[in-house]
């Protein structure tokens, strides 16, 4: 089956993911590039690029990082040409510093930058809402509510962009980028213009030094004042309103899709007046007036912050002071989180004076958690970070008598599952790369650590903190976890894989050449798979004074099944006339392959879910576990 | 026309996202409306995965708690978790008998619960539940990694959904890699027989 995301049949209608979706809207839009990094919910857009750039003849790359990514495409812009940035939404924090020089510079080509949001943070350490960032920074922030405007409204991100000259957010949540839907398509377009960079905007020396660098913020904040005289009569705002209503909600982007449905259930579709809002900066104020001036009562619905609903409860004071406010200020909803079905539904229904319903399954909810686990996370069967763990542990408790008289500092990725049971050993985890910088500041008050860090991780942040470990002096022990990918967003290439987003090949860059040209002195690699040697490696560096490294190294055992398909790896299987049912490979292991038969009170392997890795049976202290052809 | 809710439950690694996606293309390859909404949080596999297909007028991508028609889930404490909240009162619960001990079970934190308390809180919400060991079918197929198919065709076969099994393999024709195809076909094939012969159920089922 052909990919629907390069088809092209204008017209046909296709299932796509939202993600997907702003990949289509791209390409009718003819972008030149696009960058990025990968991060839940984003990375399925990055994905799609790398699937279709080769056959689409646009420039696609996994960046370093994130910031690496904007000024990438930053830089074509400048050049005339129409690029995309997608990342999640911490990745914008990364990339916070160039995003303000672009806003106040101003773009030449169309640049359309994604933040997909996560509200109820399914994947991530925080919700935060980004919308706030572009509101400081005099940036338009679409929201579309689907995936057809997801696709339609990066083209119209696109034209917004080259019309007033500014970088645009369009931002997602996840209920939008992990949204699939009917999405008709439209046409695919190729610019073919030509690259040029503009002087005239762009350069110190030819558009002159003051005119380039002073009273910038002047000129972004006029193109906003124009962009919201525009968004006024924006197709990406809707209001539906007969003027009989007395009650009105502004839904904004995904949240219109719960306002509808609970319109449907109460059959108040006739009864509250809905605008659609698709630009939550700057605010197209005359249809909100409209609205405000119209009704009773007013809901605003968003995720997570009430962005939209402080605005609008500026503009009731002189449009209509008397109206009652329902959202997230008031506390009719939830100051936080992603919102639910349920919750709309309910608030509606008290505007309308009707009963909310409330959730009809709480009792037996509550019945299913009692009797039902959580199903904590933790990484995959055969997984090499859960050896490296494990010998890590063993190591810190042989050479400190106590894991605690160290503080373990992880990161962001799979390996940051570490601190989950049976494993239990990780103390903190922030952002990327942050790991490196706090162990130096534990380790210059006294306190010894370890920096726990995925290789991705290490090439997207850590570089400068291990420099300024050792320009410091600082006393740190830095682990890699390394499996050559950026597993947890989906095996992505990072620095070191030899291989480009498209697949193409290129240089691999070398992760103990990095530290021992930047200074580091202990450095060793050693497979995770072979516990006792990893084990010796990690206490020989807890030894080590000064800055020392150990790269627990392994491809990511997903990754190496992907691989070999559709052949699959050899389990292993426990001898029940061996096995004593100590447990210690469930207790101190813990893989999820293993299980225990509590008839026969015996280890049991599920050869499904076993990726043939053996360390379990290096674990087992009986040698009762061996691969099922040996 | 009525609008189709079916919740998808499972496990991180059992192909539910792709067995929800044949559900939608063949809806869409039909001129239907079709929203998936999909929860799936960080981890690559063993994390609780779930899916909202609505085929039909529906906006959002969640369903509401007691609105799904049909739940399938593919392992059963997981099925049992999102069946009590989404299967409405009467719906068919297509459940595989599999479990998936998550790392509580396994380091000795939790019990697995029984079979037969799982089933009984989730007969709380419909009688309708039909539960068989989907796994084994997939392994007696070729490849236990084809349990998504047999699950497919069991709820191919329900007459839960406004099309049928050869609409569904039709799909599978063009999105399948031939050389997976026979595998899954077969899979599928199991899964439909396996939900027609499941105990009384047939007489509960709108349509064969």
């Amino acid at each position: 089956m052909s990919n629907p995301v390069t088809m092209d049949k204008p017209g046909e209608t296709v299932l796509l993911m939202g993600n997907e979706a702003i990949v289509r809207g791209a390409l009718e839009a003819g972008i030149r590039i696009a960058a990025s990094y990968p991060g839940t919910p984003a990375s399925e857009i990055g994905n799609t690029l790398a699937e279709i750039a080769k056959e689409t003849g646009i420039h696609f790359e996994w960046s370093t990082n994130e910031k690496v990514a904007f000024e990438v495409v930053y830089g074509a812009s400048m050049c005339n040409q129409r690029g995309l940035v997608p990342m999640k939404h911490v990745g914008l924090n990364v990339a916070l510093d160039i995003m303000e020089m672009a806003a106040l510079r101003g773009v030449k080509g169309g640049l359309v930058f994604v933040s997909a949001d996560d509200p109820s943070q399914h994947s991530s350490g925080q919700e935060q809402d980004q919308r706030w960032l572009a509101k400081q920074n005099c940036i338009p922030v679409l929201e579309p509510s689907d995936p057809q405007d997801a696709k339609d409204f990066t083209i119209h991100a696109f034209e917004l962009s080259e019309r007033h000259k500014q970088p645009v957010m369009l931002r997602t949540v996840t209920r939008v980028s992990h949204m699939r839907s009917n999405v008709k398509l439209g046409e695919l377009k190729k610019l073919n213009r030509e690259a040029k960079f503009d002087f005239e905007q762009f350069s110190y020396v030819v558009a002159g030094f003051d005119k380039m660098f002073y009273g910038r913020e002047k000129e972004a904040n006029e193109k906003i004042a124009r962009m919201m005289a525009e968004f006024d009569s924006s197709p990406l705002n809707k209001l539906v309103m007969t003027g009989k209503e007395k009650v009105g909600v502004i839904a904004t982007g995904q949240t219109y899709n719960y306002v509808m449905d609970a319109l449907v259930k109460l059959g108040a579709k006739e009864k509250v007046a809905v605008l659609k809002l698709g630009t939550s900066n700057p605010l197209p104020e005359g249809p909100i007036t409209k609205l405000l001036k119209g009704v009773n009562k007013i809901l605003v619905t968003e995720e997570p912050d009430p962005f939209v609903e402080l605005h609008v409860k500026a503009l009731a004071k002189d449009a209509n002071p008397k109206v009652e406010l329902y959202g997230r200020i008031g506390g009719k909803l939830p100051a936080e989180g992603e919102l639910m079905p349920y919750m709309v539904d309910g608030v509606i229904a008290e505007m309308l004076g009707q009963k909310p319903e409330g959730n009809p399954r709480a009792e037996v909810e509550k019945e299913a958690k009692d009797l039902i686990f959580g199903r904590m996370l933790t990484v995959c069967a055969g997984c090499p970070h859960r050896p490296s763990i494990y010998a890590l542990k063993r190591a810190v408790k042989a050479v400190k008598g106590d894991i605690h008289k160290v503080v373990m500092n992880g990161d962001i990725g799979c390996y940051g599952l570490a601190w989950a049971p049976p494993m239990s050993y990780e103390d903190t985890y922030f952002c990327m790369g942050a790991s490196l910088g706090v162990s130096q500041g534990m380790s210059q008050v006294g306190i010894d650590t370890i920096a726990w860090i995925g290789d991705g991780t290490f090439f997207h942040a850590a570089i400068p903190a291990l420099m300024n470990a050792v320009q410091t002096k600082t006393n740190i022990k830095v682990v890699v976890a390394d499996n050559g990918v950026t597993a947890m967003t989906g095996f992505q290439p990072n620095p070191q894989s030899g291989k480009m987003a498209t697949g193409e090949a290129t240089k691999s860059v070398s992760i103990e050449a990095i530290a021992k040209a930047v200074g580091v002195e202990h450095v060793e690699v050693t497979d995770a798979y072979d516990t006792k040697a990893t084990e010796a490696a990690f206490k020989r560096m807890l030894k080590t004074e000064g800055v020392a490294m150990v790269i627990s190294r392994r491809i990511c055992a997903t990754e190496a099944i992907r691989q070999m398909r559709p052949k699959r790896p050899v389990p292993y299987e426990v001898d029940e006339s061996k096995c004593v049912g100590c447990k210690l490979c469930l207790t101190t292991f813990g893989c999820p392959g293993l299980n225990f038969d509590e008839d026969k009170k015996k280890a049991s392997i599920d050869p499904t879910i076993c990726m043939g890795c053996g360390v379990c049976a290096q674990v087992c202290n009986v040698g009762c576990i061996h691969r099922r052809d040996e | 026309m009525k609008t189709t809710r079916v919740v998808i439950a499972g496990v991180g690694g059992q192909g539910t996202l792709l067995a929800t996606r044949l559900i939608a293309e063949t809806a869409i390859k039909q001129g239907l409306q079709v929203r998936i909404g999909e929860t799936y949080g960080m981890a690559q596999r063993g994390g609780p995965v779930m899916g909202h297909i609505q085929i039909g007028e529906a906006y959002s991508p969640q369903i509401r708690p007691g609105e799904a028609d049909a739940l399938l889930g593919f392992e059963i404490a997981e099925a049992t978790r999102r069946g009590v909240t989404y299967l409405k009162q009467g719906g068919l619960a297509i459940v595989n008998s599999k479990k998936l001990p998550p790392v509580e079970v396994i380091s000795g934190m939790r019990k697995y619960p029984e079979e037969g308390e799982l089933v009984k809180l989730l007969k709380k919400v419909s009688s309708k539940v039909a539960v068989f060991d989907a796994t084994k079918l997939a392994e007696k197929a070729g490849d236990p990694i084809a349990t998504n198919m047999v699950m497919l065709g069991a709820l191919a076969a329900s007459g839960v959904l406004p099309f049928g099994q050869d609409e569904i393999m039709a799909t599978m024709k063009e999105s399948i890699p031939t050389r997976f195809l026979e595998l899954n076909m077969k899979a599928f094939k199991l899964g439909a027989e396996a939900l027609k012969k499941s105990k009384g159920l047939l007489t509960f089922l709108p349509r064969a």
